[in-house]
């Protein structure tokens, strides 16, 4: 017997994502976004976001099946991200997602987006990778989590206390008039910067810190460090505090995903979230796994930000592992708890 | 044999029925301002195991509370996809039933602010449009947009029965802007 054909659908924020896996081969991944639309106003517009996701659903869809040259009658499941995120924008997904379920008299697996962003991983490298270390970086999470099995066990060891990574990536980008979204932004003027030429704080990184909360994060006070930085400097050189700036979030991410990988005795880290697609972050986690003797793991770029494929190879994995399909009427939960692989 | 499939999620109502030669053939609702994007499928899964082979998919283009509506349009438009068949939306509020020959159908816009059409002689005259209740006139309202401001006695929603013979809407009616201001206007 071939290995399960699956659909995922990624609707969590701002990008209409369809996936198609077939066991753990990627046939689609047919991205349609609204984020210009939004850069605007700074952020995602919810209501924008959802109106956007209705309209670009069937032409991603359409495109999928194309592109992954299957017909939809061969597809035996279908994946849908079922929260954490925006929940006019979630709803639009398990929307559409029940009615492919109903009308083709298939499955339906509503899965965790976060767990989905790890799972993604499994498409790129054949051998199983649990138990491992995850650190998991968004626009919405920054955690350290724990996965013994994908499908089913994820425990988180510390998240962030405020702000996530990628939201701290947008902030700093904004006062420094460097645009929407954040990320690539800080990452593209940071290049032609110096990163050791602001020593910008690395949150709870004291001793106290280390022994109460290891694996928490905090970037509030690097991002008020940055703008108590530019108020007093006014020839600030700005590709010098972007390469800063990231140099400090980076290294405290890496200090403590590799610090879980100690502590538990798991040998093997993998990096997830649109912040993974961050090339500083991919160079010094390259660096620092090598000297620890970490095996990592971080998806291509186009797999880390939001994508209907990593959807769909959660839902794989969940098939090939053989856990009960979601019930039809799944729900939108904004606030999913990590450890919820699937509702 | 085969049946229409209606589904309309314009109110607090979540409704679904199977027309079959222009007579309605089954039809069930739920009701829940927050639980649309559940009740279609519980509902629709119902549909099917009355009449599995689905020939159209009408469906209320609203205007409605904007996350419950797309939950029933996204569902409406990937169904009729996914079985290759035609996707026709109406305006829900020309399904709200009156006997009369004039009067105003109303739904529930939140914001203090209700979703309105007036009909005359079985056609719609005026909107839909969206505005205070003081703000619009009318002898007779209807709908539960009227009945939440007084307007009507009952509430009355978007009747399935009467989907296959409205004219058709070809986009959501969301009729208001998404707030948001932007940066350079902050």
């Amino acid at each position: 017997m071939s290995e399960p054909l699956v659909l995922g659908i990624e609707t969590s924020c701002d990008e209409t994502a369809i996936g198609i896996v077939q066991g753990r081969t990627l046939l689609a991944n047919e991205i349609a976004s609204s984020v210009q639309e939004h850069a605007r106003f700074g952020g995602v517009v919810p209501e924008i976001a959802s109106r956007a996701h209705l309209e670009a659903m069937i032409p991603a869809l359409d495109r999928a099946l194309a592109s992954a040259k299957v017909s939809l009658k061969d597809i035996d499941a279908i994946a849908v991200t079922a929260g954490p995120g925006l929940v006019g924008a979630l709803l639009v997904g398990t929307s559409t997602a029940t009615a492919l379920a109903l009308a083709l008299d298939k499955p339906i697996y509503g899965v965790n987006h976060l767990a989905a962003h790890i799972s993604v991983d499994y498409l790129t490298h054949s051998e199983s990778i649990d138990p491992t270390i995850a650190l998991l970086v968004s626009g919405g999470h920054s955690s350290i989590l724990q996965i013994d099995d994908i499908t089913s066990s994820i425990n988180s060891l510390g998240s962030t206390m405020d702000d996530a990574a990628g939201e701290a990536f947008d902030k700093i980008a904004r006062v420094m008039g460097l645009g929407f979204p954040g990320g690539p932004a800080v990452d593209g003027e940071a290049k032609s910067g110096d990163r050791g030429a602001i020593n910008f704080p690395r949150g709870l990184t004291q001793a106290e810190d280390w022994r109460t909360r290891p694996y928490d994060f905090s970037f509030s006070g690097l991002k008020t460090a940055v703008a108590r930085y530019l108020e007093s400097t006014p020839q600030y050189k700005r590709a010098d505090v972007a390469a800063s700036f990231q140099e400090a979030i980076v290294d405290v991410l890496l200090q403590k995903s590799l610090a879980a990988c100690k502590a538990t005795g798991i040998e093997s880290l993998v990096i997830a979230g649109g912040v993974a697609a961050n090339s500083r972050l991919r160079q010094l986690a390259e660096q620092r796994c090598a000297d620890a003797g970490i095996r990592l793991r971080i998806p291509s770029p186009i797999l880390c930000t939001d994508n209907g494929a990593m959807v769909a190879a959660l839902g794989s994995l969940m098939s090939s592992a053989g856990r009960a399909p979601s019930a039809i009427d799944v729900s939108a939960t904004s606030s999913l708890a990590v450890t919820s692989v699937s509702v | 044999m085969s049946a229409q499939l209606v589904i309309d999620t314009s109110t607090s109502r979540t409704s679904v029925g199977l027309i079959s030669d222009n007579k309605i053939i089954w039809s069930e609702h739920e009701d829940g301002a927050t639980a649309h994007a559940e009740a279609v499928p519980r509902l629709v899964k119902k549909a099917l195991a009355q009449e599995n082979n689905i020939s159209q998919v009408i469906v209320g283009m609203g205007p409605g509370p904007y996350t419950g509506l797309r939950a029933g349009i996204s569902f409406a438009q990937a169904f009729a996809w996914a079985r290759k068949i035609e996707l026709r939306g109406v305006c829900s509020l020309d399904a709200i039933v009156c006997t009369s020959p004039e009067y105003v159908a109303a739904t529930d816009a939140r914001r203090k602010e209700i979703y309105w059409a007036s009909y005359k002689d079985g056609r719609r005259v005026d909107g839909p449009h969206v505005n205070l209740p003081a703000e619009v006139e009318g002898k007779l309202f209807v709908g539960e947009g009227a009945h939440k401001y007084g307007l009507a006695d009952v509430a009355t929603y978007p009747d399935v029965s009467v989907f296959a013979a409205l004219p058709p809407v070809d986009q959501p009616m969301y009729l208001r802007r998404p707030d948001a201001v932007p940066t350079s206007e902050r």
